[in-house]
């Protein structure tokens, strides 16, 4: 039955991922693999959490393999990474964590009573880390590879290009 | 000296080279795949180049090697607009020409066809933006109905924004008319459908799609590959996305009363 949710889950990401990728104006042909890096990026994300690593480390390696992923799809599709990398992660950007933050920062400008207000001022801290970690980790996680593996991959599509010319 | 054609002039060169430049950096490419397109285009024509790259403005200056002529350009970059068909398609053009050794002209040519590449239709990217959005309330745990709440304030959020764009508002402006229609439909359902219980996920994923990922990544990339100003500039535009979003949110909150 876990497995069911977790398809689920899967074939949602891939679904946002899809959203992003079409309002990029990405070529049409590159939608299918947008669609498996983002269920992938996701799934690793909330394995993670399940296992008890954390958001924070979980978008990281989520956005990672995204990122990693996103070299394969673009030899094989013959397009430069960034079209596979930007739209597959953002599915899994901290929209709740950003949420309660904004909601608690709108508190705190409002009545200091020391009681409440310590309580607000811990829960937005503490929400407000974890997005802006999540967030960087997530920017962080989907481009380093590009600048890892990105002079060999040139190299690798100009190979292709050749034997497709050919 | 030898370049592989005499015929084209410098400044014919490094207007072909700006053109790839400006509509790379208006599709939403990062600093350092500007820099080494334009590079392995220039050297295929056995030119130099310096170049400087901004959100808003390439400069460049394209010098034949051993010799005094020189030329340096200016341009204004157009408003940006994601477009990775353009990135992709320059990118494959780019690899084309090396091979062939393709002449000014015939670059001209391809970067008017890539332009010319359709768009999806209007109701494709509605229908499957909502769809996204629809995906982002399932997953962080909304029930049914607040998804599909979620997919109409999308759907909504997402058709003015696309009309604002139509009548040449500010940018952020028109981020803010999306992120205040999104949120008022979500805010109220949760005013009045759930009676102020705590289920927030429609409201909270209702504006997902206007969220700056590519200023975002593309800012990280910048800032690692050590176009430091590019980086944060690209960081600041997103802070004010993000904000119009928050200002949206803020309004609804204050005319709903949530």
């Amino acid at each position: 039955m876990e497995w069911l949710i977790y398809a689920e889950k899967g074939f949602w990401f891939g679904i946002a991922a899809i959203g992003f990728a079409v309002l990029f104006n990405v070529p049409s042909r590159t939608l299918f693999p947008i669609w498996v890096l983002g269920a992938v990026g996701g799934l690793v994300k909330i394995w993670l959490v399940h296992l008890g690593h954390g958001p924070v480390l979980g978008t990281f390696i989520g956005a990672s393999i995204i990122g990693l992923l996103s070299h394969l799809a673009g030899w094989w599709k013959v397009s430069p990474p960034i079209v596979f990398s930007i739209p597959a992660s953002i599915p899994m950007v901290p929209g709740i964590f950003t949420y309660k933050m904004m909601m608690g920062v709108i508190k705190l400008t409002g009545n200091p009573n020391p009681i409440e207000y310590s309580k607000i001022l811990t829960d937005t801290v503490h929400n407000g880390m974890l997005a802006l970690f999540m967030l960087l980790s997530l920017a962080v996680g989907a481009a380093l590879p590009l600048l890892i593996v990105r002079k060999k991959s040139g190299k690798e599509l100009q190979d292709l290009l050749k034997y497709r010319n050919e | 000296m030898k370049t592989t054609n005499n015929t084209d002039s410098l400044k014919s060169m490094g207007d072909c080279l700006m053109n790839i430049g400006a509509e790379l950096m208006s599709a939403g490419a990062n600093t350092g795949r500007i820099q080494l397109t334009i590079e392995r285009i220039s050297k295929m024509w056995g030119i130099k180049t310096e170049l400087m790259i901004t959100n808003r403005v390439l400069l460049i200056t394209v010098f034949i090697p051993e010799s005094d002529q020189f030329i340096t350009i200016l341009k204004r970059t157009l408003p940006h607009a994601a477009n990775f068909t353009v990135v992709s398609g320059v990118s494959r053009m780019t690899w084309k020409a090396v091979e062939q050794k393709s002449t000014v002209e015939q670059i001209n040519d391809e970067l008017k066809r890539i332009k010319a590449m359709p768009h999806y239709k209007r109701w494709v990217i509605l229908l499957l933006v909502s769809l996204a959005g629809f995906a982002f309330c399932r997953n962080l745990g909304g029930t049914p109905t607040d998804a599909f709440v979620t997919f109409v304030a999308t759907f909504a959020g997402l058709f003015v924004r696309q009309e604002a764009h139509k009548k040449k508002f500010n940018v952020y402006l028109t981020v803010l008319f999306a992120a205040l229609t999104a949120t008022m439909i979500t805010g109220l359902y949760s005013k009045f459908y759930l009676q102020h219980t705590k289920e927030y996920i429609a409201h909270a994923t209702s504006v997902l799609f206007l969220i700056p990922g590519i200023p975002l990544i593309n800012s990280f990339s910048d800032l690692i590959d050590g176009n430091h100003l590019n980086g944060v500039l690209r960081s600041v535009n997103g802070l004010i996305i993000a904000f119009s979003i928050a200002l949206g949110f803020f309004i609804t909150w204050v005319i709903v009363g949530l």
